[in-house]
């Protein structure tokens, strides 16, 4: 049996699939080793919802027997992974992260499960997350049947949510990847946090079929992983219509690295703020240098404004009123009582007095916030902001509250997501031990151009390789 | 059953006593639901200051 070395865990997906077919391991060997990790390691972040080691394996000799005879199905061949726990997977529990829904199991697999098993890729794991992906408004880590993430750099610190068990998860080498979902900032989020790449792709382009549903105009899917080139080899694999979701773009994405534009000939847009004093004083340093990185790499800057809107405010409100329209029966059976954090509970609540002329405002605003975003990238190609204002916070401590937004602080995420546009995360140093990270945000269907500037930035540093200490 | 006119004064006031007591405090969830109702007219005031011609239609199509 060869023995999985440490590094391996830390592994990017083309290194790990080139090992797996030069036969450095077999797949059940590194499968295996995975699922051991996950299985000892994964609880003390409060990461791990369920093991699938037993159709693991199964599926890992699958691959090995393929991997015999040379037939290759692409990079994701043989790679461990992890899901969020809103993805169904076949006679699994699928608890959404909430105690009302802890035996619920679904007949079938997510749409995007199915994808990333035709393609070879091993599902290891439901990862946790935060109950009902936080629709209510929770304001403690703990808002979850798993109880509170915790952030493999700090265990005191919270990981980030709602994806905080895929966040955690690739951060501390459990899974080569994962896939979270976002309403509102819950990949990015997460990723900042636990210092890993995430992307959130365009509203539409990758299928919801099997997923929990929070909010029918705001939830995408999309891949957590330890670099930009590793989320485009795992998008490409995801995207794609699927008539099985009403929300489905019709759009597929073919990585396509050799077609990206030279940096001088892209814009790239950004607040001063945020790299100056609009950041928390300790994030400021690394969020100083890794604009200074992005000049160095030859773009062309160029100081823009984000369109002022109620992000936050619209956000919620629109949540509301789809959230309390897809748990009415939740929340009227009383089960909604039984989730773990109050203020989730009285927020789902609450969901069932929203006027129809609330929630129908917020999405004609919305329209406005389309197309001021639309205006904005006629004047810049992508924009630059930092993920979060700071790193993560304690775990043992109320979260913090969204604050009106002031300049860029917080806008991002919210507008960005209202816009349904796409996002990448980098890695982009520390703060008091803890990780810091850019986002990058672009037009619709744009991934391509923001993975291409993501990777140039990851050419360049090497946060995105910097590992947590899990094993003191 | 005869009842003394001491009783019935009795009861009487016992009864007025009882309306004018200070209601009882809300159960305690019901208040956290009523602080989230807040929240939710505070986010729409702020949506209301958004100025918002009347062809401006929601960010969502119906097609038949």
């Amino acid at each position: 049996m060869a023995e999985i070395a440490p590094d391996i865990f830390f592994a990017g997906i083309s290194e790990l699939n080139a090992k797996l077919r030069a036969k450095e391991f077999s797949c059940r060997e590194l499968t295996e080793a995975f699922c051991d990790r996950i299985e000892r390691i994964g609880p003390r972040y409060n990461a791990l919802a369920l093991s699938l080691r037993k159709q693991a394996i199964n599926k890992a000799k699958d691959v090995d027997r393929e991997l015999k005879r040379d037939r290759t199905r692409g990079p994701l061949q043989g790679i461990p992974y992890g899901v969020k726990d809103l993805l169904a997977v076949q006679k699994q529990p699928t608890t959404w992260g909430a105690k009302p829904y802890a035996t619920q199991v679904f007949d079938y697999d997510a749409h995007i499960v199915e994808k990333l098993d035709k393609v070879g890729a091993i599902l290891i794991a439901k990862l946790s997350m935060v109950e009902l992906a936080g629709g209510g408004d929770y304001r403690t880590a703990a808002a979850s049947l798993t109880g509170p993430g915790l952030n493999p750099w700090d265990r005191t610190r919270w990981s980030g949510g709602s994806s905080s068990g895929p966040g955690a998860a690739v951060s501390a080498g459990l899974v080569t990847f994962a896939i979270g979902s976002e309403t509102s900032g819950s990949i990015l989020t997460p990723s900042a946090f636990c210092g890993v790449t995430g992307l959130r792709p365009t509203y539409g382009l990758v299928s919801r079929q099997g997923a929990m549903a929070l909010s029918w105009t705001l939830d995408k899917l999309g891949p957590m992983c330890r670099s930009a080139e590793d989320c485009a080899l795992v998008l490409h694999e995801i995207a794609g219509g699927d008539t099985e979701d009403p929300g489905s773009a019709g759009r597929s994405f073919n990585y396509t690295p050799k077609y990206a534009r030279k940096p001088a000939d892209i814009t790239v847009g950004y607040m001063p703020v945020d790299f100056e004093d609009g950041a928390e004083p300790a994030a400021q340093p690394a969020l100083r240098t890794a604009f200074e990185v992005i000049k160095s790499l030859g773009f062309r800057l160029k100081e823009i404004q984000l369109p002022e809107f109620p992000y936050g405010a619209l956000v919620s409100t629109i949540i509301a009123g789809e959230a309390g329209s897809i748990f009415e029966e939740f929340i009227r059976s009383g089960k909604v009582n039984e989730l773990a954090d109050p203020h989730q509970i009285a927020g789902l609540k609450a969901m069932l007095d929203l006027p129809s002329t609330e929630y129908l405002r917020a999405m004609r605003v919305r329209t406005l916030v389309k197309a001021a975003f639309h205006d904005l990238f006629l004047n810049c190609d992508v924009v630059l902001a930092p993920t979060r204002l700071g790193p993560a916070g304690k775990a043992a401590e109320p979260l913090d509250a969204t604050g009106p937004p002031t300049r860029s602080r917080g806008g991002l995420i919210p507008g960005g997501n209202l816009a349904g546009l796409p996002a990448i995360s980098l890695p982009c140093g520390f703060a008091e031990g803890l990780p810091v990270a850019i986002s990058l945000l672009g037009r619709p269907f744009w991934e391509n151009q923001l993975i291409a500037i993501a990777n140039l930035f990851q050419k360049q540093t090497d946060w995105h390789r910097r590992r947590p200490p899990v094993e003191a | 059953m005869d009842i003394s006119r001491r009783q019935l004064a009795a009861v009487v006031l016992a009864s007025t006593a009882a309306a004018q007591a200070p209601p009882a405090p809300k159960p305690e969830p019901e208040a956290d639901v009523d602080g989230a109702r807040l929240q939710q007219r505070a986010a729409a005031q702020i949506i209301a200051r958004v100025p918002l011609p009347m062809t401006i239609e929601p960010a969502f199509l119906f097609k038949a």
